[in-house]
């Protein structure tokens, strides 16, 4: 066996949290190689370790054969890793050309014609095309993937890590992606893709190694398993049955969206004309590549847009008629898309954190003095709720983790009888048992008379929780009449009829 | 870092601080002690500044909750005192005390507006802003107590003064102690039971503190940055009233011997408590008295003082902003 790979006994230790321990990872060179297990296994931690950009406290490692030990990622570059993060890093005022080299420029004077000409080569070679001198903000989330992928061969990387590399994607443009890895390790590339999405696994990948709670659980070729067995190693126990959930058909409507239009920050529509409807009861999920409307559409649900025309009803109210105060006061609750940014203020406890955009509720508030006693209940409360993680809800938000402080915001968005709950990414950094939790909360209150708007870029999460499924591709909502997977895919990019 | 190496380190570069001046630092350290809080005499001159800093600082730690950075308090605080000195003067009298506070209270505030809505509409930075204020406020008043508000029995571009018999009662005699100082005491634990009590307290720090997520939460945070900028001008122009009708008894060119700019330093130092502003504009007001007096008899140039404040609001910036250690995921 030709090892690309090889990490043995790797361990990781932040403070007192062991995030690795005794991990092993063998990576045939030449072949894709899927790296997966639940939010918080350690997957991201191992590959940074791979890639310089950590240290592992235990362990040793080789790659192609040389033991190996880099400073940072500059080593980790020169023995030729290269790593996709989770959040792309490009820069989105620069053009592609100068995204593909940045930091590894050819010199210190750079050609622009003879760069332009090697990255053609690269894209062609890929069966890629690229407009290099066109702003990286234009492209699509598939776009800035496959420039992330070229960055990593314009470093010459002959093993490369892709962290959640169909995150963002459609169905479509995600099998596209697979094709060019395909092509890629054809030419003796080695690609190591960390993913919690295992059809993804089952259909491109040639081995996979399952990590749980920092520790190594097996690795095996995708053909000697099974999906089902899989998702056990994954999580540890055996998957519960899905809760079912029946609503009824003739429920009345809870929402109204008429007509909508709502501009986008570069003044064109960015939802156009969308209509459709939320009976009470429903839990509603939007499909859709990152950045066809949704956020917008969110936007002008919670208030902080206005509409270019059209109309929102819920119950009896004209929404679009009121401020966010008022509408918070009718019972919407929303989970941000941007936690840090939108959901919680960071050098705040949870416990002043319990009360943001609740604060004038009662119990919260008596008039216009703060209870304390029902703010500190409340807090605890929204941590139990989804067993946020936490050392005493008088420390700072900013002291728990991505996922942790997602528990939170859920658990607080459905803490005061909501009436219309909007969930932006509602799993987004919770395992499956979290997220699990997540939507049989949002199931409680839905049968309490509550509806639910879901968006969710992956399209496996809302097939699984939602009641019905509606698309939107570039501003555009449109309402598949079935739940399957390739018929809403088609959705997605436009091309149903 | 611990906290208790870096009080070392404050500790340290004070005393190397007074050496480098030619000081024996143990007899200066006396000396400012002595002149500051050592008599009565010393204890009014050292009220004298520090009520001013407290409601000044008062002002400044109120915008800071509501993310504002009031530079202009300086400025606030000159058209409080003179707007207050002119009332006064026409309307003799408790009633003319109060009048006065109130308009200066209103002047304050309206000296403030501009920076507000420029910040909250346009998004100009009130540092800015408040700077060009202060720089109006100084000029302007200067001017009017140069020419239609000068008392033309006086040499000096200042006011009249006001009757000693007129101005604010002392609630305390040897060392007299002005009214003054209740009211800025009655400030510092209203803003203190206001932040921490209300919804509106609560609603102005969380957009101070998030704008962003202020506005999800219903927050009008635009509107909540102007109503700040406000209130924060309104309490520099009670400051500066206070200022004349409590001590100085008249308004004249020069009138604050920078007040606003300390009062930055006072509420910085409080960090996000607003009780720690009394030990905070306590030290500032010791510092100030107690640098006349070491000039005097330690022959330490009275400069030294803010080598020694600089240095103390820096360390005490370190320890306060030090990062929180964030958990990996």
């Amino acid at each position: 066996m030709n090892l690309a790979v090889r990490m043995r006994g790797i361990g990781k230790s932040f403070g007192a949290v062991r995030a690795l321990d005794e991990v092993h990872l063998e990576v045939e060179a030449g072949t894709i190689h899927a790296l997966v297990g639940e939010n918080g296994a350690g997957k991201t931690t191992l590959m940074r370790i791979l890639y310089g950009a950590i240290h592992a406290t235990d362990g040793t490692f080789e790659v192609k054969g040389q033991p190996a030990k880099f400073r940072n990622s500059a080593g980790a570059i020169r023995a030729g890793i290269g790593m996709v993060s989770q959040h792309y890093s490009i820069i989105p005022d620069l053009s592609c050309l100068d995204n593909l080299m940045l930091g590894a420029e050819p010199g210190w004077t750079i050609d622009k014609r003879v760069a332009e000409q090697r990255a053609t080569e690269l894209a062609q070679r890929m069966g890629f095309e690229f407009d290099w001198s066109a702003e990286a903000s234009t492209l699509s989330p598939a776009g800035a993937q496959k420039l992330e992928i070229l960055k990593l061969l314009w470093r010459k990387a002959e093993i490369m890590i892709l962290d959640e590399p169909t995150a963002m994607l459609s169905p479509a443009d995600s099998d596209a992606l697979y094709g060019s890895l395909k092509q890629l390790v054809a030419d003796g590339a080695t690609v190591i893709v960390v993913t919690h999405r295992l059809p993804e696994v089952m259909q491109h990948c040639r081995d996979v190694t399952v990590l749980r709670g920092g520790k190594f659980i097996t690795a095996k070729p995708v053909a000697e398993t099974n999906p089902a067995e899989l998702a056990e190693l994954i999580v540890g126990h055996a998957m519960p049955a899905p809760s079912v959930r029946s609503v009824p058909d003739n429920a009345e409507d809870l929402l109204r969206v008429v007509n909508l239009t709502v501009a986008g920050h570069r003044g064109d529509d960015a939802v156009k004309s969308a209509t459709f409807a939320l009976h009470k009861g429903e839990v509603v999920g939007i499909a859709g590549v990152d950045g066809s409307g949704q956020r917008e559409l969110f936007q002008a649900l919670m208030g902080t847009s206005k509409l270019r025309h059209g109309e929102i009803i819920l119950g009896n109210w004209s929404l679009h008629e009121h401020s966010i105060a008022e509408r918070l006061r009718m019972g919407l609750r929303l989970i941000p898309e941007d936690r840090h940014e939108e959901g919680v203020i960071e050098e705040w406890s949870l416990e002043l954190n319990a009360a943001l955009g609740l604060q004038r509720f009662p119990p919260l508030a008596v008039g216009t003095i703060v209870n304390d006693e029902a703010r500190h209940q409340a807090a605890n409360e929204m941590a139990r709720r989804f067993n946020t993680k936490h050392g005493g809800i008088r420390q700072p938000m900013s002291s728990l983790s991505g996922g942790n402080q997602q528990r939170f915001v859920a658990g607080r968005a459905l803490f005061l009888t909501p009436r219309l709950i909007l969930a932006f990414q509602p799993a987004r950094g919770l395992d499956i048992d979290a997220t699990r939790h997540v939507y049989d909360g949002i199931y409680e209150e839905c049968e309490k008379g509550a509806g639910a708007l879901v968006v969710s870029f992956d399209l496996d999460e809302l097939l699984q929780f939602c009641d019905r499924i509606i698309v939107m591709n570039g501003g555009v909502v449109t309402q598949p009449n079935s739940r399957d997977r390739a018929v809403i895919g088609r959705h997605m990019v436009g091309v149903a009829s | 870092m611990k906290i208790w190496a870096l009080l070392a380190i404050a500790v340290g570069l004070v005393y190397g601080a007074l050496v480098v001046a030619g000081a024996a630092p143990a007899d200066t350290a006396q000396s400012l002690i002595q002149g500051s809080l050592g008599s009565a005499k010393a204890l009014e001159g050292t009220m004298k500044h520090f009520t001013p800093l407290l409601i000044a600082g008062v002002a400044v730690f109120f915008a800071l909750r509501a993310g504002l950075f009031n530079i202009g308090v300086e400025g606030q605080f000159t058209v409080g005192a003179f707007v207050c000195a002119v009332v006064a003067l026409r309307m003799p009298g408790w009633l003319g005390l109060i009048v006065g506070i109130l308009a200066a209270a209103v002047a304050g505030a309206l000296w403030a507006y501009p920076a507000g809505w420029i910040k909250a509409m346009r998004g100009g930075h009130e540092v800015i802003s408040t700077i060009m204020l202060n720089n109006i406020a100084g000029q302007l008043s200067t001017a009017a107590v140069a020419g239609p508000f000068k008392d033309p029995n006086q040499q000096g571009t200042t006011t009249a003064s006001i009757d000693p018999a007129l101005m604010l009662p002392a609630i305390w005699q040897d060392p007299r102690i002005s009214a003054a100082l209740l009211v800025a005491v009655l400030f510092v634990i209203g803003i203190w039971r206001w932040l921490g009590r209300t919804v509106p307290g609560y609603e102005l720090q969380a957009a101070g503190a998030n704008p962003k997520a202020a506005t999800l939460a219903g927050i009008d945070a635009p509107k909540v940055t102007i109503r700040a900028m406000a209130i924060s001008g309104a309490i520099g122009g009670i400051a500066g009233a206070l200022q004349v009708v409590a001590y100085e008894g008249r308004f004249f060119a020069g009138f604050s011997s920078g007040y606003g700019f300390d009062a930055l330093g006072v509420a910085l130092l409080a960090g996000s408590n607003p009780l720690i502003l009394f030990p905070s504009a306590a030290l500032f007001a010791i510092l100030a008295k107690g640098s006349t007096t070491i000039q005097v008899m330690n022959g330490v140039p009275k400069g030294i003082s803010f080598v020694i404040l600089g240095l103390l609001i820096v360390i005490f910036a370190a320890i306060r902003y030090r990062k929180v250690p964030v958990k990996e995921s």
